[in-house]
């Protein structure tokens, strides 16, 4: 689904002392299917900016397209094309409310006014998406549970409504490395099986690495980059100018530039930047 | 987020502001007792003055003030026609048993010139006083029934930390509010549905506080809080010359209501 931002401005308590301004003038154009990674400091206007994107703010002023339709118009199509947009805030086992796990994940199916055998089709094909296994989990509490399950039940029923826009705010934040992995990996399969738009905000620019394709950068409720993966996360300045740190072998490979050897800087993955600093010094590796 | 809430702290440097709390809360007390006790036009007039002055003094933003006001609407519309239809009197105009008389009017008016008065006066406190001031004020004031072995200090203790989670739940709901509407949560229609389908958020909302006690109670443990030695403060209340020249102006100011009757 074509998303499409136009001019985008949004100020918080707008009128009083607590004044802020959270978006100015962000413009932005994501094509269906796009894997797109949001990145900035604290307060730069990425959570907003994803709220906007599932309809969930009113613009200050400025709008955002969904499918060409303005997403905060009243009526049944705006909601329809809202509910095809899947936002996962951080911490999303925080809003899990119900008695059984299968009734949280068919929470918002049953919101999408499905009958029964399709809600049970979808919570099944939720909770194997997410690594688990509906007959054993379905029926327990989800209080119950552990938090890397919980955190995959609250993923789950967002699936479930089966959007065609994914967002994730922070999906791995708190979980233990294997988890993070797991889940990281799950996060490609999901976009590979449904062709679905996913728009990832994470901290974590070598998982991002693997995953996106295109990387949007903000700063104070301003875009200050946008382009493909490998030419955002190894532009160094601009990664220190918004307050990230510069993936490790983006560094290496600059320290190794910097000290007179003829190595290409964008290689964002250890493999890729291992590759690339064999072949500077000539050698092959071992198995490559 | 909503703007400032209703009836909350406004922050600020005038006079007011700088008032202690105790002295504050004193003559809210005493402001708010004034309008029953007198009947004059005189009277009236001269405490509407006094109290617009301190709106004007406190520099409270007028649209603030109005949506305090606002919030009394409902109360102040039911008052107005009870007192307009059960004054008994001179009729104006009679509906079968129904009369409207001239009595009526005035009581009406009254009353909710009454309320209006205590209104704004209860919030001048509220929006020129930190609710941690507004505690820690109460306990000075609470602090002789320690003697009868009330526990002020630990309600005082209570009371803080209930203040100090008001927007930190505030904040949390509308997040919950937000997350569930993306799964499809509709908070809209009649009254009962509206109930059930608050569920989604309150049932997180319990979860989320009673942990957020639990950790608190720890951490607070684990710092060794007790609430039996006496603990010194960060700021003293101290009544300086302005605090006592603020009870001299409303002391002159219940003195001359009194002899305008």
């Amino acid at each position: 689904m074509h998303i499409r931002v136009e001019n985008l401005t949004h100020i918080y308590n707008q009128g009083t002392p607590l004044e802020r301004t959270a978006l100015h003038e962000v413009n932005l154009e994501i094509e269906a299917g796009e894997r797109i990674g949001l990145v900035g400091p604290t307060g730069s206007g990425k959570s907003t900016l994803v709220q906007h994107l599932a309809g969930l703010l009113q613009p200050t002023t400025g709008r955002v397209l969904l499918a060409g339709t303005p997403i905060h118009s009243k009526g049944a199509t705006a909601r329809s094309l809202r509910l095809q947009v899947g936002l996962a805030f951080q911490y999303p086992e925080d809003q899990i409310f119900e008695q059984s796990v299968f009734r949280e994940v068919a929470f918002g199916p049953r919101n999408l006014g499905l009958d029964e055998t399709e809600v049970k089709a979808r919570v099944h094909w939720a909770l194997e998406m997410v690594g688990l296994d509906p007959a054993r989990i379905g029926p327990r509490m989800p209080f119950t549970l552990s938090g890397g399950e919980r955190r995959r039940v609250a993923l789950a029923s967002i699936l479930a409504m089966r959007p065609r826009v994914l967002i994730l705010d922070e999906p791995t934040a708190g979980q233990d490395p294997q988890g993070r992995r797991a889940l990281w990996e799950k996060v490609g399969q999901w976009q590979q099986e449904t062709g679905m738009t996913l728009i990832i905000v994470s901290h974590a620019l070598e998982e991002l690495a693997r995953l996106v394709e295109r990387v949007i950068a903000l700063r104070a409720g301003r875009v200050v980059a946008d382009g493909p993966t490998r030419e955002v996360l190894s532009d160094a300045r601009l990664l220190r100018d918004i307050g990230l740190d510069v993936p490790e072998p983006v560094a290496l490979l600059q320290a190794l530039r910097q000290a007179g050897k003829d190595v290409r800087t964008d290689r964002l993955l250890p493999a890729e930047a291992a590759a690339e600093i064999a072949s500077a010094w000539g050698l092959r590796r071992a198995g490559a | 987020m909503k703007a400032i809430p209703i009836g909350m702290y406004v922050p600020g440097d005038s006079i007011l502001h700088r008032l202690d709390p105790r002295v504050k809360m004193g003559v809210t007390l005493v402001l708010m007792t004034i309008p029953f006790a007198i009947h004059s036009p005189w009277s009236y007039l001269t405490l509407s003055a006094f109290i617009a002055t301190l709106v004007l003094l406190a520099g409270v933003p007028p649209r603030t003030l109005w949506r305090t006001l606002r919030t009394v609407f409902g109360i102040a519309f039911l008052m107005f026609f009870l007192y307009l239809f059960t004054t008994p009197g001179e009729p104006l105009l009679a509906v079968g048993p129904i009369a409207l008389t001239w009595q009526g009017v005035l009581a009406a008016g009254g009353q909710i010139y009454r309320l209006c008065l205590l209104v704004i006066t209860a919030s001048l406190l509220t929006f020129t006083t930190s609710p941690m001031q507004l505690t820690h004020g109460l306990e000075a004031m609470l602090s002789p029934l320690e003697r009868v072995r009330l526990p002020v200090r630990e309600l005082a203790m209570v009371l803080t930390i209930a203040l100090r989670f008001v927007p930190t739940l505030q904040e949390e709901i509308d997040k919950l509010a937000k997350a569930q509407r993306a799964r499809g949560a509709d908070f809209t229609g009649g009254p009962l549905r509206r109930a059930r389908n608050l569920v989604p958020i309150f049932v997180p909302i319990f979860v989320s506080a009673f942990r957020r006690a639990d950790e608190l109670a720890t951490a607070m443990d684990a710092r060794g809080f007790r609430s039996t030695p006496h603990r010194t403060r960060m700021r003293r209340l101290h009544l300086g010359y302005r605090d006592l020249l603020a009870m001299l102006i409303v002391l002159g100011l219940v003195l001359t209501l009194i002899g305008l009757g």
